[in-house]
């Protein structure tokens, strides 16, 4: 099976109309255009058009210097901010040819599996309001609270943290961390556990999403769809699994995977990671060594030899990797971006067609796109 | 003798002969309208409130002290100043006609809802705006015109969304007011009366949520997706048809609209407390305590309500066929098992 771009044909039948769901739209976290072909409540065709915001981030970075690349690396995806920050800084760090000390590479980790807490968090949250639960996107949200004030107590801010450095990582743990940490975590795990057995005993709930936008693993692969979306399909795809980066192959983690690939599975992957990810930001806490956080001599401008790299992480949303070639100067020659999102935006129109109208905002925010980064 | 009692003899004195003459029905009219506008705004200020302790959130607590008393009378200034915009692609008097249609059925219903029974000298004055032989029959009939409200401004408002909103509130209307009909003629059928006075006094002595609970579920499911409330709210599912029928609705124009939904939710809320939770007579064991029947009509209505909105905070929407699927196929079999099961001890207390 392949996919073709899908080009939306106009309507034939009288019983046919065209429905444009967006730019704006309440079921959108930014905007794009969703146009559909329905007959009655049934989807006959669909395309997404995207491009709304664009911003010519990869652009942008060419013409920055490697430090001042670092804050704007942040703004790809806020909820993915501290991914995109790491993976960045990982790649100029092969080029210059460092290793982050092992403090930070803890810190890395830590801030990371936090930051996939949140985006998950949000993400089941907004997927929530969509099948009309809005008391659940409420809950989600006053959860995600806590986990948020955690990264803000290390990094500093709220949403765009600006944390990792080449070589290290911004600031140390602050004092009395772990034990502030280990409470809001703890209570964190038992919410997430209660709201699960709420998602998974509800037969509303159920009915609305058993079998719905089922995408199949072979699918997935073809469309280039990584992250929860996949692992909700049966493939055991985690680059924190395959390619340890960081520490991660210190630690002790498993790989959710669930098997049925619908709308059900892809949030109950995300609610589950979030307990993975508790246990992970638990094991690190414990063995997370002393020493310097941050390499002590760095040069005051960072000029790496000329070479390219593709660096690559495990996002919230998926795999998202970052290819920067240098010909030596301040400045990367080229920087390319391959989001998570554009994927999971992409596997979007062939996952419609034949559902009805009040599913496709469970399917699209069942895949957690983000606008931002498809439009980076 | 209480201060009740001289009130209700000098009353009785007073309009003595012509107990309900014309003018003391306008009067009652427009007391019961506005006691239901009123009942419609606490259920506005309730939903704010009780659903945001669901959500736990405060709800409103700016406007008018720290429990936000004032926030609706702030939201009606601000509907007031905005302007009123008719869409271009808009069929004008149905847009314009469809709020007013939406409320009037309100209004209409109140017309027969008592709310209680006095018996003086031998004389009963059922306190309501219109006593009729065949209320349910009436309030079936007008509740039925609130769907053309709605139709009317998903066909009227030129939008895709406002049709399809339109479309759905069809099918949820002719699958759910089979059942609710159904369920209501199984409570007439044991009250051996269509008359709602009759029908309430017939519980005097067993509320019809005990006699027929099987029928009070039906009731309570059919009334919830008449009133369009969730889990029936497809009407208007933000994420998928944005405000559904009411999405280029604009201003006060809107707000009535919006109001009309809360008023229906109040009559439902009161018809439900009168023809299954006994009306103005009082709890089974304790008796009525001596409080006036309308003190129990009103604690029954609110008590209906907060269950409308906790189902609100609890539910998630279901799709529009599975809708129809949970009418067709589950309700209204198990309203005709209800008819039949009511028929049977109707038959056995006569």
């Amino acid at each position: 099976m392949t996919h073709k771009a899908t080009q939306i044909t106009s309507p034939t039948k009288p019983s046919e109309i065209l429905l444009h769901l967006g730019p704006q739209h309440p079921l959108q976290p930014g905007p794009f255009l969703l146009d559909l072909k329905i007959e009655g409540e049934t989807i006959k065709e669909a395309e997404l058009k995207i491009g709304y915001i664009h911003k010519g981030m990869e652009k942008v970075f060419e013409d920055r210097t490697y430090i001042q690349i670092l804050p704007l690396a942040d703004r790809i995806c806020y909820l993915a901010s501290n991914s995109n920050n790491d993976v960045y800084c990982r790649g100029v760090e092969e080029l210059l040819g460092i290793e982050p000390t092992e403090r930070a590479k803890y810190l890395r980790v830590i801030t990371n599996e936090l930051c996939r807490i949140q985006s998950h968090l949000l993400g089941i949250g907004e997927y929530t309001t969509d099948v009309g639960f809005l008391t659940m996107f409420l809950y989600m949200i006053r959860e995600r609270e806590g986990v948020v004030s955690l990264l803000e107590a290390i990094t500093g801010s709220r949403l765009n943290h600006n944390y990792a450095r080449f070589g290290g990582v911004a600031n140390d743990l602050p004092p009395g961390y772990k034990e502030m940490a280990l409470k809001t975590l703890g209570e964190l795990k038992k919410l997430v556990k209660s709201h699960d057995e709420m998602m998974s005993s509800d037969s509303i709930y159920l009915s609305r999403t058993k079998g719905v936008g089922v995408l199949t693993a072979k699918q997935a692969g073809e469309l280039g769809v990584a992250g929860p979306p996949l692992r909700a399909s049966g493939v055991e795809y985690d680059l924190r699994r395959m390619e340890p980066y960081l520490v991660y192959n210190e630690l002790d983690f498993k790989v959710i995977t669930q098997t049925d690939g619908d709308v059900f599975s892809r949030v109950k992957v995300r609610l589950l990671e979030i307990l993975e990810s508790i246990y992970i930001i638990e094991q690190c806490l414990d063995q997370i060594p002393s020493g310097p956080y941050k390499q002590d001599v760095m040069p005051y401008i960072t000029r790496p030899k000329s070479g390219e790299v593709y660096s690559r992480i495990e996002d919230p949303r998926g795999e998202m990797g970052m290819y920067i070639i240098s010909d030596g100067s301040d400045k990367p020659y080229r920087f390319r971006i391959r989001g998570p999102a554009f994927a999971t935006a992409q596997a979007l129109p062939p996952l419609l067609i034949g559902s009805y109208v009040a599913d496709v905002a469970a399917i699209a925010a069942s895949m957690d796109s983000c606008t931002s980064e498809v439009d980076r | 003798m209480g201060v009740i009692d001289i009130i209700m003899d000098s009353l009785v004195f007073i309009f003595a002969g012509n107990p309900f003459a014309p003018w003391i029905r306008g009067i009652l009219g427009g007391l019961v309208i506005g006691g239901v506008f009123g009942g419609a705004l606490v259920m506005v200020y309730l939903e704010r409130k009780f659903l945001g302790d669901i959500q736990s959130r405060i709800g409103p607590n700016r406007v008018g002290g720290r429990f936000g008393l004032l926030q609706l009378i702030a939201d009606a200034i601000k509907l007031f100043t905005k302007e009123d915009i008719i869409p271009a692609r808009a069929d004008k008097w149905l847009f314009i006609g469809a709020p007013i249609v939406a409320l009037t059925s309100g209004f209409l219903m109140v017309a027969v809802l008592p709310f209680d029974l006095l018996v003086i000298k031998g004389n009963e004055y059922a306190i309501a705006v219109s006593r009729m032989d065949i209320s349910i029959l009436y309030l079936e009939a007008v509740s039925g015109l609130a769907v053309f409200g709605l139709f009317m401004a998903g066909w009227g408002s030129g939008s895709k969304y406002s049709m399809l909103a339109g479309f759905r509130n069809i099918a949820k209307m002719i699958g759910y007011e089979v059942p609710l009909g159904v369920s209501i003629i199984s409570v007439a059928v044991m009250a051996h009366s269509l008359d709602i006075v009759e029908i309430v006094e017939a519980q005097s002595s067993i509320w019809f949520i005990i006699a027929q609970p099987l029928g009070f579920v039906i009731f309570g499911i059919a009334l919830l997706a008449d009133l369009g409330r969730i889990p029936f709210d497809q009407t208007e599912a933000e994420e998928e048809l944005i405000a559904g029928w009411a999405t280029e609705y604009s201003g006060m124009r809107w707000g009535l609209a919006f109001f009309a939904e809360y008023f229906h939710a109040v009559v439902g809320a009161l018809i439900v407390s009168l023809i299954f939770l006994g009306g103005w007579n009082g709890l089974p064991i304790i008796g009525n305590l001596g409080l006036p029947g309308v003190i129990w009509v009103l604690f029954k209505t609110i008590m209906v309500i907060m269950i409308f909105i906790w189902i609100r905070g609890a539910l998630p929407r279901l799709r529009i066929d599975q809708v129809s699927d949970l009418g067709w196929k589950v309700l209204l079999p198990l309203a005709l098992l209800n008819l039949v099961w009511a028929t049977i001890i109707g038959l056995m207390w006569a």
